[in-house]
């Protein structure tokens, strides 16, 4: 594999010939489509989000209907719940998770894709097996053991929780990833005077940009939206919740405010999307040499 | 041992802190999780130091196991369960893969706003899954919701999907597809860009028809990233809990049950939540995985080796 | 600068059996030579260069630099510059910081590397792509990038794997002479790895050639070709390959079909104080030629006629001992055979054959 490969997978292109008219508008016909599906739902909240409550269940549908920026003032003034300080909380864990099951998985990812040392596939394996765990029932366990750590209630444990679910699969794409990073590379380095670690801090990780990407956003898309393991493990106090907890108690309490509970979805979405807007060139690449390599 | 510490230290440097973590809060809280299948504990039963109160759960033997292997209703009809599992993940799995792979095959060619549908098309795997799950439910409401004015629109009927039906199966099959696609997609986009066009091209030369071309070049090109979704995806939609809790709960619908959720609904409901059980489930649907995955590496490698 | 040495050092992979990549290997290179490892692939060549660079553990014996043991040294404690066959370049990297990255790390200063990166930069003709990033290079420009931070470094030994591997056959050539030149200008030790002959011919001061991790033969390339230790290298070195038939063995010499080689009184007492019948006979197209009129020759029927402008190369079979054996003549280029002909084939100048102990592959005379 030579170097340049690594910098973006060529298309490659099957068909060469122009493709006929009706054929051209068949394949956006279908695409649009598709694109619509995957993003109505999301736009239905947020048309939703606008409209007074009632008339979010208005049995006939419009786009606007009274619509304003009402709800969006009410959620964030902490009408329903210490919007804010759910938000505090929600960005400080998806953010720390994110940083240490990127850094976790990228060190073993590394470990696994070069050197092949006793143990390695055992390791791969039982991470594949890791995935297979129905998390729900090990709550009790878990919390058994946060609580001997002394971690119970606070949001390293839940990080570290966090951390559990996403660095094995995050581990088995980043290795797919460094293996196609020629091992020539690490080797020139080496000669050139790094260390092992050198050579991972220093080569690796720059060149291996569009893993880390995926990764770090599946491990904080991961810690963003969950609600069992929040809900279980941090204290119940309003204001020590994530957001998806506190919108969860609050789709609990409130079955009939759909325009709030709209307005709140959107603006819990808004970080992930964001996230994912950053990231999303990187995705293909990224993903692919996990799965390809698998 | 001795050489191949001195050899591979920093390997086992790097890879040292993981371990210690999967092993801390996964195989120890396993273990823990297996014995507690061999014993009644509940929430009454186990130790709360909050409370300072002790243990007073017994050792059962293998009485859980029994209970819920006999099928048995109020164990959660364990093999009607299995049935519905296995029913929801074939189908949540296939449609996945099945949409995916359309749609990577259509994104993997040069036109126009490409990037845009790409962008559009990964979208819900961006958004949390609970506010996928309450987009969807307000949408499947039998009243309000768009998907019955539409249907009413269209003059067709207007069902109550998320009832105490089959439709509710339905209903929560469509949402996990539509949060799978995503990954499924990118990860074959991934693929087939991985398959050299040579391939193609040598096909063509030969005379392979487009249809030629798809079975001879692209699947057997996807078999390896295929094995890999395709096993993922069986997993993780196994033991997909939140989509169908969210959708169609928090008040249990039978229709919808499947092994994960109605461990968690043993554990979290019921006048006194009954952790055994519900640990015992745990342990069988790892069982039934472990088992399965097993079969399913052994029969890929050797439609590797007779490919 | 510095001399290297090998001291029986063997690299042995694990396995059932364990194989042993580089088996027993002794040599010795003296400081500012320009030495050639040669070999077909599985040979062991590239692993004992990357031994040398530190990069694969030494299992058995060890290895010097400059008379410094360093066995169990870290590839950065060895001062040494390697050239990858696929130029290893970091991609994230600009030309400039490419060659200058080891000085870097070495802490050396800031104008200091910038000096000495455009001294090298000159020196190769890359000035004018400091500021490009390896993807925007030609194949060419890569692999002078390659040797450029190699130059850098000013090592004591220069380690090259196959770095010519991957440029097309003109610039391979143009490059040789390049690299050769640029050696002896800075007169560093350098090891070099090739599986390529010519290369390994035109540019090594000594080739030492490898096959199945154990060395046959280190020697300048003169000596190679004109007395190679064994069948092997007989075989390896020299294109179109010499011509080697096992034959049986006479009182006058060696028969081939028609004709009888004269051999020395020499070869004939080893061949049979060794008590052979047969002997492995080897001759170079170059050491055959045509026959002319009712001079004793081989019968060739020529299957194939190679022609190459001032020479031609003549494919042929000749029968011996009833079998069709494949034997291959250099014949002027004005005036080949065709194809089907049947033609007289002598052997030019008898001192110039090869004679090989037909199981052991040794050479015979002395």
């Amino acid at each position: 594999m030579s170097i340049e490969t690594l910098q973006a997978p060529v298309v490659n292109i099957p068909v060469r010939h122009k493709r006929s008219r009706a054929r051209s508008v068949g394949l956006h016909a279908a695409l649009v489509l598709a694109s619509l599906i995957a993003v109505f739902p999301v736009f239905w909240v947020l048309v939703t989000s606008f409209k007074p409550d009632g008339r979010a269940v208005a049995p006939t549908i419009r786009l606007f209907d009274e619509s304003s920026l009402a709800n969006y003032g009410d959620v964030l003034s902490g009408q329903q719940g210490d919007f804010l300080a759910w938000v505090a909380n929600s960005v400080e864990i998806a953010l720390l998770t994110t940083v240490i099951a990127v850094f976790l998985s990228a060190t073993t990812g590394y470990a696994v894709s070069r050197f092949r040392f006793p143990g390695s596939r055992k390791l791969l394996l039982s991470f594949l097996v890791v995935q297979m765990f129905p998390f729900a029932v090990l709550i009790v366990p878990l919390f058994n053991v946060l609580l001997t750590l002394g971690l119970q209630g606070t949001s390293i444990g839940l990080v570290l929780v966090y951390c559990t679910t996403s660095v094995p699969f995050c581990t088995y794409m980043l290795k797919g990833y460094f293996d196609t990073i020629p091992a020539d590379i690490d080797e020139s380095g080496r000669v050139d005077g790094l260390s092992p670690f050198g050579v991972f801090w220093r080569l690796v990780l720059p060149l291996a940009r569009p893993g880390l990407a995926v990764t770090a956003f599946y491990a904080f898309l991961t810690a963003w939206g969950e609600v069992a393991f929040a809900s279980a493990f941090l204290s119940a106090s309003d204001e020590s919740k994530t957001l998806a907890v506190g919108l969860q108690v609050f789709v609990q309490q409130n079955r009939v405010e759909w325009g709030h509970l709209a307005a709140a979805s959107i603006l819990v979405a808004i970080p992930a999307v964001a996230v994912f807007y950053l990231v999303q060139r990187f995705l293909v690449a990224g993903l692919a040499a996990g799965a390809v390599k698998g | 041992m001795r050489r191949s510490l001195q050899r591979h230290w920093y390997a086992y440097a790097m890879v040292a802190p993981v371990v210690v973590v999967l092993a801390v809060l996964v195989l120890y809280p396993l273990a823990q999780g297996i014995w507690f299948t061999l014993t009644d504990i509940n929430e009454s039963s186990i130790a709360n130091p909050v409370l300072d109160r002790p243990a007073s759960y017994s050792f059962v033997g293998l009485r859980n196991y029994l209970n819920v292997l006999s099928g048995d209703g109020s164990y959660g009809a364990f093999w009607g369960t299995l049935v519905r599992t296995v029913i929801w993940t074939a189908s949540c799995v296939v449609l996945t893969y099945g949409v995916g792979l359309g749609l990577a095959l259509l994104l993997n060619r040069p036109m126009r706003l490409r990037s845009l549908y790409r962008v559009l098309l990964i979208l819900p795997w961006a958004v949390p899954v609970f506010i996928s799950a309450f987009a969807w439910k307000f949408m499947f409401n039998s009243q309000f919701g768009v998907i019955n004015q539409l249907l009413g629109a269209l003059g067709l009927g207007q069902p109550v999907w998320l009832g105490q039906t089959d439709l509710a199966l339905v209903a929560v099959v469509i949402v996990n597809v539509w949060v799978g696609v995503p990954f499924m997609m990118l990860a074959l986009l991934g693929g087939l860009q991985s398959i050299p066009a040579d391939l193609y091209e040598a096909a063509e030369v030969d005379g392979a028809t487009p249809w030629q071309r798809f079975r001879d070049v692209t699947l057997p090109g996807l078999r390896s990233v295929s094995g890999t979704v395709v096993l993922l995806g069986i997993i993780w939609t196994f033991n997909m809990f939140p989509v169908i809790y969210l959708v169609t709960g928090p008040a249990a619908n039978p229709n919808t049950r499947i092994l994960v959720t109605y461990a968690f609904e043993r554990f979290f409901s019921g006048a006194s939540r009954d952790y055994a059980v519900a640990s015992t489930y745990g342990v069988l649907i790892l069982s039934v995985l472990l088992v399965f995955a097993t079969f399913y590496r052994r029969a890929l490698r050797r439609q590797e080796a007779f490919a | 600068m510095a001399e290297v040495a090998y001291v029986s050092a063997s690299r042995v992979f694990a396995g059932n059996p364990p194989v042993r990549a580089v088996d027993q290997l002794e040599l010795d290179v003296a400081d500012g030579e320009f030495l050639v490892l040669v070999g077909p692939s599985g040979s062991g060549k590239s692993t004992a260069l990357r031994m040398l660079a530190g990069l694969e553990d030494v299992d058995e014996g060890a290895i010097k630099i400059g008379g410094k043991d360093v066995t169990n040294v870290p590839p950065k404690g060895r001062d040494i510059a390697m050239v990858f066959q696929s130029y290893a370049l970091y991609p994230h990297m600009t030309v400039a910081e490419n060659m200058g990255f080891a000085l870097k790390l070495r802490g050396t200063p800031k104008q200091e590397i910038k000096d000495k990166v455009a001294e090298a930069a000159k020196m190769l003709d890359l000035t004018k792509y400091l500021d490009r990033k390896p993807k925007a290079l030609s194949g060419g420009q890569r692999q002078r990038v390659a040797m450029g931070r190699a130059i850098v470094r000013e090592p004591s030994v220069f380690l090259m794997d196959e770095p010519l591997s991957n440029l097309d056959a003109k610039l391979r050539v143009e490059t040789r002479a390049n690299i050769a030149a640029l050696q002896q200008r800075l007169g560093t030790t350098t090891i070099y790895v090739t599986h390529d002959q010519v290369e390994a011919m035109t540019m090594g001061d000594r080739v030492a050639v490898l096959k199945d991790g154990l060395l046959q033969q280190c020697a300048s390339p003169r000596e190679l070709y004109d007395r190679p230790a064994n069948a092997f290298v007989a075989g390896f070195i020299g294109s179109p390959a010499m011509n080697l038939k096992t034959v049986p063995l006479s009182a006058e010499g060696a028969q081939l079909d028609g004709l009888t080689v004269p051999l020395t009184r020499a070869a004939l007492d080893k061949a049979s104080s060794e008590g052979l019948k047969e002997v492995t006979f080897g001759v170079r197209p170059e050491t055959l030629r045509l026959a002319s009129g009712d001079e004793p020759g081989m019968e060739l029927t020529v299957e194939l006629v190679e022609e190459l402008g001032a020479d031609a190369y003549v494919y042929g079979s000749v029968r011996i001992g009833g079998q069709p054996e494949r034997f291959i003549v250099r014949v002027d280029g004005r005036t080949p055979p065709a194809f089907g002909q049947n033609v007289k084939v002598a052997v030019r100048d008898t001192s110039e054959v090869h004679l090989f102990h037909p199981e052991s592959g040794a050479r015979l005379e002395v």
